[in-house]
């Protein structure tokens, strides 16, 4: 049952074609891998389908209804989470308005995303600083909270890019710990990571990208020997 | 900083006990040009409250409050002056006719950020002022329009206005205690996260806008039915750049902040006219000092002497 | 003929408004803040000149350089002092430098107008013109001496700026901070110093432009207010941070605005500018020549 289907996406700034043809699908409650090279079109990919760009061609489809084109703010919605590779946040607002905010605009009545709010916040160890404002949290923090803004309503698909990036290796292993646990009750990710062995650990199956279009598609361990997948890392011929 | 979690939050009262004293103040002032002072005092307190929305919690900076004073203080002189009107009608419409113009131009204003959206506010500031200026066979121009009062006591328009005021104040509050108010800050911090959190960036930035033309169009025909007389100096940059002085000096993003940044500053205004004109010096330069180093404004410095909360 | 006398008016009016609006459009490209007090460094160069050569009996040509030298200075200090925490990152506005850069710029020139209002007095004083020349025939067209040299002046000032930003060092390295601030930095560029240096120049050109036309326009503590309304829709139109597109753009205005005079509307003659800028950003927010920043 597929959850999210990419057909045929092109994207092109100015001269540079950034995602030149991509087809991509994740089922229900599958955990894809997403990996390439920097450049390779990976972030412009996650853009169109959470709505911040919209493709030259090409369509995107969340549960079947086509999604491309739309506000982000419809897309979200429509059930679709997105984390930022430069992790955003309301700065001058609590962490725990920061989730509010995000429980509330989904739809959730107000004790209900109190509730949430709460859960989160112990779950991803943040119940300390609640009340801090987002902009005083350190990096670590931030990304936690930013995650755990995706899941204030549980997502159809969440989609992560670079969740692990810079971040302490606690914080790491208690993001690939929910990731985990949530997987296991039946939520779809699409997670972009440079971070080799995370993806080898939590994705069954990853796609590699490399200058805008997709190169290997299947079985973690068999993707990342590929050796095509190698060459596009390497720049060039592998040994 | 860690925001005080139990409410040590004197925050919501704080306008309304201002606005209370300035409701006992009459006890104490009877000279009527004070009572006057007070009372444009009032005016520039509503514009400012409505700006602090759009700026202070939405995070719009538009450089065109002013002009839609004047816009309201217009559509309400010309309508009793050639439809003969009830004055309180005019008022009705001139609320009506800025929250309209408010949308339309907030709409076009939305994708900008800025410095293009100040630029546009700005055009558009200009724009309406010297349409209405050299509209001289309408609106008899630079002269101004001689627009009918609605009491014969000036303690009547103090205390219309002092309600108008309060209204709004109440207005606010509710609107910022509600999700909306999570809503306007979230798109303050970062518009691109909002809406991708199910925020409708597009339907709040206009809301906000809309609300604030609306404000400064009621402070614009209420005023012009005070001092029963329009003229484009309203819509000046200048009277704008003073909107956004006060607001600065008393803090925005706090619901105190611009009623008592007003006060302060137009009646400060008032005691320095009498100095010797210098008022609009120390009111830049106190912009200046404050922008650069106290961003939370006189309000902001209040809660870090630890008078608690004050949003 | 009418026309080409409007056209060469117009064109010589564009000059003037390109000293004003390069230095706007260098400013933003380095800071990406709109100066909301660059028609008071016009003011400010204007009241340089005139008081230079009238209180201290220099001759105008050596008024010039003093008008310069305020400008400078003054844009200088404004970078030094109000811009400097913007990059230096001890802003407390954090990311919404623009709204800072508003606010601050707007509230300095108010104290530049009130200041020199108090200082120098509100009455309008008028500069000597740097040559005594009468009324003179261009082709088929009159022009006054004064408006001559000071197109004449303007138009070598902005070719030399514009071949240094190509071609010398000190113009490379600007370019390379408008493009990228930290790369710049990491290259070994004084990223402070190149701001400093472009507010400077910002607010030299400014002046020059006010100290050229004080023979014309006279000398008022508001007299900034218009040529600042200007210079925004130019950059706005010519792309913020493009100085080729503000050249163009101030040709076009000053052009358009002739013709609009004549033909349209003289009391309007001033919101033509006003109304292509609004309708401009409504098609592009970017500007006619500016590029649309990556948004995540």
């Amino acid at each position: 049952m597929s959850c999210l289907a990419i057909h045929g996406v092109v994207k092109s700034f100015g001269g540079l074609r950034a995602v030149a043809g991509v087809s991509l699908d994740v089922d229900d409650g599958e955990l894809v891998g997403l990996v390439g090279p920097n450049g390779s079109g990976k972030t412009t990919l996650l853009s169109i389908v959470s709505g911040q760009e919209s493709p030259d061609a090409g369509r995107v489809l969340l549960d079947g209804r086509p999604i491309q084109g739309l506000s982000p703010t419809r897309i979200a919605r429509a059930g679709l989470a997105r984390m930022f590779q430069l992790t955003r946040l309301f700065r001058r607002m609590s962490a725990l308005e920061n989730l509010l905010t995000a429980g509330r605009a989904l739809g959730l009545a107000r004790p209900q995303a109190a509730a949430r709010a709460a859960e989160l916040l112990e779950e991803l160890g943040l119940s300390r600083v609640a009340d801090l404002d987002a902009g005083h949290l350190s990096g670590g923090q931030q990304k936690l909270l930013e995650f755990g803004c995706c899941f204030m309503v549980p997502p159809r698909l969440a989609l992560l890019d670079e969740p692990f990036a810079a971040v302490h290796p606690t914080m790491k292993e208690i993001m690939a710990r929910t990731i985990r646990r949530r997987h296991a009750q039946g939520q779809a990710f699409l997670v972009v990571s440079h971070d080799m062995p995370i993806v080898a650990e939590l994705c069954v199956r990853t796609v590699c990208m490399n200058a805008g279009a997709v190169i290997a598609d299947g079985p973690t361990r068999a993707v990342l020997g590929d050796r095509k997948v190698i060459e596009a890392y390497l720049g060039g011929e592998a040994a | 900083m860690a925001r005080p979690r139990a409410l040590a939050s004197l925050g919501p009262a704080l306008p309304f006990a201002l606005l209370g004293a300035v409701a006992l103040l009459p006890l104490a002032v009877s000279d009527s040009y004070w009572l006057g002072v007070l009372v444009v005092s009032m005016y520039f307190a509503l514009i400012s409250s409505g700006w602090n929305l759009l700026a202070g919690y939405t995070g719009q900076f538009s450089l065109a409050p002013a002009a839609f004073a004047m816009i309201g203080a217009y559509t309400t002189g010309l309508l009793c002056v050639y439809s003969g009107v009830s004055p309180w009608v005019g008022i009705a419409a001139a609320v009506g006719a800025t929250a309209v113009i408010g949308m339309a131009l907030g709409r076009i204003v939305m994708r900008l950020s800025g410095p293009y959206l100040a630029l546009t506010t700005l055009s558009f500031a200009e724009i309406a002022r010297l349409v209405i200026a050299n509209s001289y066979n309408v609106t008899r121009g630079d002269l101004g329009l001689n627009v009918p009062g609605l009491f014969e006591e000036r303690l009547a328009y103090y205390y219309l206005f002092l309600g108008a005021l309060a209204a709004v104040q109440v207005g606010l509050l509710v609107l910022l205690r509600s999700p909306s108010g999570l809503y306007l800050k979230a798109i303050r911090d970062d518009e691109v996260a909002a809406a991708s959190r199910g925020v409708d960036v597009v339907f709040w930035k206009t809301a906000a806008f809309t609300a604030s033309t609306a404000v400064a169009g009621l402070a614009g025909a209420l005023y012009g039915h005070f001092s029963q007389l329009v003229s484009p100096e309203l819509g000046l940059i200048t009277q704008s750049g003073l909107v956004i002085c006060m607001v600065v000096i008393g803090g925005m993003g706090t619901l105190v902040g611009p009623l008592a940044g007003a006060f302060l500053v137009y009646l400060l205004s008032e005691v320095l006219r009498e100095v010797g004109g210098v008022q609009l010096i120390v009111f830049a330069l106190a912009v200046i000092l404050f922008a650069r180093f106290f961003r939370e404004g006189l309000a902001g410095l209040a809660r870090r002497a630890g008078l608690g909360k004050l949003a | 003929m009418l026309n080409v006398d409007l056209l060469v008016n117009g064109l010589i009016v564009g000059v003037l408004y390109a000293l004003m609006a390069v230095g706007l459009s260098l400013i933003f490209g380095i800071l990406k803040v709109v100066n909301f007090a660059h028609g008071e460094l016009y003011m400010l160069g204007s009241y340089a000149y005139t008081l230079a050569a009238a209180a201290l009996g220099i001759s105008p040509w050596l008024a010039v350089p003093v008008a310069l030298a305020v400008g400078a200075l003054v844009g200088w200090a404004a970078e030094r002092l109000l811009m400097r925490p913007l990059y230096a990152g001890y802003s407390s506005w954090g990311l919404m430098r623009d709204e800072y850069a508003v606010v601050v710029t707007f509230a300095l020139s108010i104290l530049l107008v009130n200041l020199v209002d108090k200082v120098v007095g509100p009455y309008p004083r008028r500069g000597p013109a740097l040559l005594d020349l009468p009324r003179m025939p261009l082709g088929p067209v009159m022009l006054s001496g004064q408006k001559l040299v000071a197109t004449a002046v303007g138009l070598v000032v902005i070719a030399a700026l514009t071949l240094s930003m190509r071609y010398t060092l000190w113009g490379k390295q600007i370019q390379a901070v408008a493009q990228n601030r930290l790369g710049a930095s990491l290259a070994g560029i004084d990223t402070a110093r190149a701001s400093s240096a472009v507010f400077s120049a910002a607010g030299a050109l400014a002046a020059l432009a006010g100290a050229l036309l004080a023979p014309i326009i006279n000398a008022s503590p508001d007299v900034g207010a218009f040529p600042a309304v200007k210079s925004y829709v130019i950059v706005v139109l010519g792309g913020m941070g493009s100085m080729p597109g503000s050249i163009v753009a101030s040709l076009a205005l000053g052009v358009l605005e002739s013709f609009g005079a004549v033909y349209v509307s003289y009391d309007y003659r001033d919101t033509f500018g006003l109304l292509i800028l609004v309708l401009v950003l409504l098609v592009r927010p970017q500007g006619l020549f500016g590029e649309r920043g990556r948004v995540v």
